[in-house]
């Protein structure tokens, strides 16, 4: 294990970390909402992920100050976004990343979503505000089965707890068909407390499944 | 522009986002407030009022913006 450098995120990460966000946001499917939501094709959408993390708009999904990152080698080789909700009067994430999005994509973009949004929006979940958000984790697969996933989680809540030591859970969003995160967050004392399902069939075409399960871990 | 104008042509586009034709439009709404307020109408909503206004928020605008006072405050802006 000595050979991992776990550190915070730094600018020059952030073409690694638009990889990371496309790769979890996909969740073992092909959908990558950015794309299907908002019409744009991927190798577009990577760059405006890019360009959203340079913004450093702290206390989202979206934001550089949220993410640590493993080095190997020199190499980034996983990156783990987490960041408490609402933290020091912040608005909630769910309008900063659609602030970060109006502002990036464009309206034609938001045009087309606004045709979509009927379809998803049964599987969109509140985020319970003083909670650790765990969003996006990726480990390159070459590194998986290491240890690594324990190692990530503990500095993770380490991270939290020293910005806020009466923090009293994490929480995470994950499609019901990302069965080996699932697994992982569940050997890490996670449980599942909500199920959100739409039962609109058209959502397989633009998202990675129907079910949306909110697991949680109180410390 | 003055802030009457702007609550008269905020009124029915927040009516229309948010499928709510008694919403009130007052300095102190936010997303609390409106329960289908969430990350996907939200941006429908700022689509919606840069095309009202004709404008384009600037990003840190948009995250100024706690609450309808706010927003009615920076539309003035970019008239001024």
């Amino acid at each position: 294990m000595s050979e991992y450098l776990i550190r915070k995120a730094k600018p020059s990460d952030i073409p690694f970390l638009a990889d990371v966000v496309i790769a979890s946001e996909k969740a073992m499917s092909d959908r990558l909402s950015f794309t299907t939501l908002f019409n744009k094709p991927e190798e577009e959408v990577k760059q405006l992920i890019i360009q959203m993390f340079e913004e450093e708009v702290d206390g989202c999904e979206l934001s550089l100050s949220s993410f640590i990152v493993t080095e190997f080698e020199g190499q980034p080789i996983s990156g783990s976004g987490a960041w408490i909700e609402g933290f020091n009067g912040n608005m909630p994430s769910g309008i900063l990343k659609s602030n970060l999005i109006s502002y990036t994509f464009g309206k034609e973009s938001i045009e087309y979503l606004k045709t979509k949004s009927h379809i998803v929006k049964d599987v969109m979940i509140d985020r319970e505000p003083m909670t650790l958000q765990l969003e996006y984790f990726h480990i390159k697969n070459e590194h998986l089965g290491k240890g690594l996933d324990d190692l990530l989680m503990k500095r993770i809540e380490e991270n939290a707890l020293a910005e806020y030591p009466e923090l009293k859970k994490v929480q995470c969003q994950i499609f019901k068909n990302s069965v080996f995160s699932i697994k992982i967050l569940l050997r890490h004392g996670f449980r599942i407390v909500g199920s959100y399902k739409s039962d609109n069939d058209d959502i397989f075409d633009y998202l990675p499944f129907n079910v949306k399960l909110l697991m949680e871990k109180e410390f | 522009m003055q802030k009457e104008e702007i609550v008269n042509r905020l009124t029915p586009v927040f009516r229309k986002v948010f499928s709510d034709n008694s919403l009130v439009v007052t300095d102190e709404l936010s997303a609390l407030d409106v329960e289908n307020w969430d990350s996907l109408s939200h941006m429908l909503l700022i689509s919606e009022v840069e095309t009202e206004f004709a404008i384009k928020f600037k990003l840190k605008d948009l995250n100024k913006m706690a609450n309808v006072g706010d927003m009615i405050e920076i539309i003035r802006s970019k008239f001024q």
